[in-house]
């Protein structure tokens, strides 16, 4: 098939009625749940995983593409209309986005955010696309050292990343790979860490955990304080933003296209860290700098375009590596197991259709964000108008739901509360999750990786760094654990933290 | 956050402890031929060192402005009923069944945090119920349990 036939096959498996629901159900709930607090993308993935059990793996990952989508569209929804971000994507949009709205101008920040996600959802769907198939065609050639070393540097990364401390986001990491051990050894079969219980012999389920880790413990830290809510009601009118918009946003829309697509495909970059970059290079080049934070609209242009090239670009190490960068593609990458899809370089070759069926319904998506959501920003709102101590019971029972139909059993409703008081307490100790989770998935690989190499070596640890690719992911990787200890880059690091606050 | 970063790196301590321990009783296998026990040793091992290192860095931190406790000023009462309720619904649910036991566990929930009257959190948790049940068991074939009365 050439480039062009698999792009149209792509829409074919797309135009198919069953992938075209799903593709609405998942850009609908994802903007519902980017509106919401309490349930994250990961944890609505997860809820809905289960239900799609009996459907093929192409419509499974379209929803769950949807709903990545729509979460980053929801999120600056209520940013610029009740500085309340649904997600941490859109933190930032609420310093200018809501300024605008306060302003008068709630239409166009709404707008340039709707149509620079589309546009920065196109770019990285042609990113993906350009990078991935030849990524992939590299990767074959990639062994167990190579892969353990690339997983060995991923998970530095999302550690350096962290918001908090480095020291404790390393230690989460290695908790996560600890977890990651539970259950039978892949290469003896023997059980290890289940303390004599059997529903751990399959180790410990990723949907409990994900739900506990980010959403009964984000219901928990709601439930500590004052559940009033107060929504500043402004009116929206003139969606579509004027020229001289449009002349200001254009480069703002471009450039964080670029940095999202390029951090997306970082280990731990996602959708967070690229709106914060975004925003930072924005302000730096602006001629007029002091705008921002008044009701810039570059400042809402360029966070809200990056945070929708990341989720195109963290699919690529995903769908080409078979590594996922971030938690939210840990799911996806759950998902594809479950249905007896393994992710990596054979992926595109032997599951043709799910590549490129993905890939047309990310276009599909983003029209469907635009076309349906702009018309329904009222509705959304409206949702945020319910009270909390009405939504969080409700919130709350779909995780409940989510935990037990994984696999009917109510051991891993047990493991939710207890992951969800966990997680709880850690965020109060300033732990994060997602260095956790993303170790908990890369753990079994990264084991397996591990000791095949030193297999192939006879037990030489020099296997990592004689091959190029390796030595060169454990090099940087040793960097940048040494980086913290330069002066400069804490320096750095306090600025981001500051500028975070 | 000084003491709360102790307490913490005391706790994993105590985990990298129990988990090395545990990998050496797996057993590590030879650099030739790894055991099941060989990453956990790893990590555990620098676990531990890490938690030693987070120990001696809050130690050595000048002590920061009082910023108060991250575990004050939070309604213990709401997180330990809520959290008591969920546990108590992943107990009965096998033996009430779905239906009654979201029925109790919602009942319990719109009454502790909303505190409207009765007939309004009944109501509210009655309908949650139905639709949850109708949505995820009819619609997406979930398999709930039915519990001793069949339901």
């Amino acid at each position: 098939m050439t480039f062009v036939d698999s792009i149209l096959y792509g829409f074919q498996v797309t135009f198919q009625p069953t992938n075209i629901l799903f593709c609405a159900i998942g850009v609908l709930v994802g903007t519902l749940v980017g509106v919401l607090p309490g349930i994250g993308p990961a944890g609505a993935m997860a809820l809905l995983l289960p239900a799609t059990f009996k459907f093929s793996p192409t419509a499974t990952l379209i929803l769950l593409g949807g709903i990545y989508y729509g979460v980053q569209y929801g999120g600056s929804t209520t940013s610029i209309l009740v500085n309340i971000p649904g997600e941490a994507s859109s933190v930032i949009t609420c310093l200018d986005g809501y300024q605008m709205a306060r302003n008068g101008r709630a239409g166009p920040a709404l707008g340039i955010a709707a149509w620079g996600s589309f546009i920065a959802g196109t770019i990285a769907n042609i990113g993906l696309m350009l990078v991935a198939l030849p990524l992939a065609h590299a990767a074959l050639s990639f062994g167990p050292p190579e892969y353990f070393a690339l997983m060995c540097a991923g998970l530095l990364i999302v550690t350096y990343l962290a918001q908090g401390s480095v020291l404790k986001a390393i230690m989460m990491a290695l908790v996560g790979i600890i977890l990651g051990s539970i259950g039978l050894d892949v290469i003896t079969g023997l059980p290890r860490f289940t303390l004599g219980i059997n529903e751990l012999t399959d180790g410990v389920g990723i949907i409990p955990l994900v739900m506990g880790l980010f959403g009964i413990s984000e219901i928990l830290e709601n439930l500590e304080g004052s559940l009033q809510t107060e929504i500043f009601k402004t009116r929206v009118k003139n969606l579509w933003p004027s020229f001289q918009d449009w002349m200001e946003a254009k480069w703002a829309i471009l450039r964080g296209s670029l940095i999202g697509f390029v951090l997306g495909i970082l280990p731990g970059g996602g959708a967070v860290i690229s709106t914060f970059v975004a925003y930072a290079v924005e302000k730096k080049i602006s001629k007029h700098p002091e705008r921002f934070g008044t009701g810039a609209i570059e400042g809402v242009a360029a966070p809200e375009s990056a945070n929708n090239a990341a989720a195109g670009g963290s699919l690529i190490p995903l769908l080409s590596l078979g590594i996922p960068p971030n938690p939210i593609m840990a799911i996806f990458f759950s998902a594809l197991i479950i249905h007896g899809v393994q992710p990596g370089p054979l992926l595109i070759k032997q599951h043709p259709d799910l590549f490129w069926g993905l890939v047309a319904s990310l276009y599909l998506g983003n029209a469907l964000l635009l076309v349906l959501n702009l018309p329904l920003i009222g509705m959304w709102v409206k949702v945020l108008e319910i009270p909390y101590r009405i939504l969080f019971p409700l919130i709350l029972l779909f995780c409940l739901i989510g935990a037990y139909s994984m696999n009917n059993v109510t051991f891993d409703l047990y493991v939710m509360l207890i992951f969800g008081l966990f997680g709880w307490i850690m965020r109060k100790f300033g732990y994060e999750g997602a260095p956790l989770v993303l170790a908990y998935v890369l753990g079994p690989m990264l084991e397996n990786a591990l000791r095949q190499s030193l297999l192939i070596s006879q037990g030489s640890f020099t296997i990592f760094f004689t091959r190029p690719i390796s030595a060169i992911a454990l090099g940087f990787a040793f960097l940048l654990l040494l980086s913290n200890l330069f002066p400069y880059f804490k320096k750095r690091r306090e600025q981001y933290e500051r500028f975070k606050e | 956050m000084k003491t709360y970063d102790r307490i913490s790196s005391f706790f994993w301590f105590l985990v990298s402890v129990v988990v090395f321990t545990e990998s050496v009783r797996l057993g590590l296998g030879t650099l030739r031929n790894p055991g099941r026990g060989f990453l956990t040793f790893g990590a555990s091992g620098l676990l531990g060192i890490l938690s030693i290192a987070l120990f001696l860095q809050a130690s050595f931190r000048k002590e920061e402005k009082l910023e108060g406790s991250p575990l004050s000023h939070i309604l213990w009462q709401r997180i330990l009923s809520v959290l008591a309720a969920l546990g108590l619904y992943s107990v009965l649910m096998p033996t009430l069944g779905y239906l009654i036991s979201t029925f109790l566990l919602m009942t319990f929930l719109f009454w502790s945090l909303e505190k409207r009257w009765t007939g309004w959190i009944l109501l509210s948790s009655f309908l949650s119920t139905i639709l949850t049940y109708l949505v995820f068991s009819k619609w997406l074939n979930c398999q709930f349990p039915d519990g001793l009365f069949g339901f």
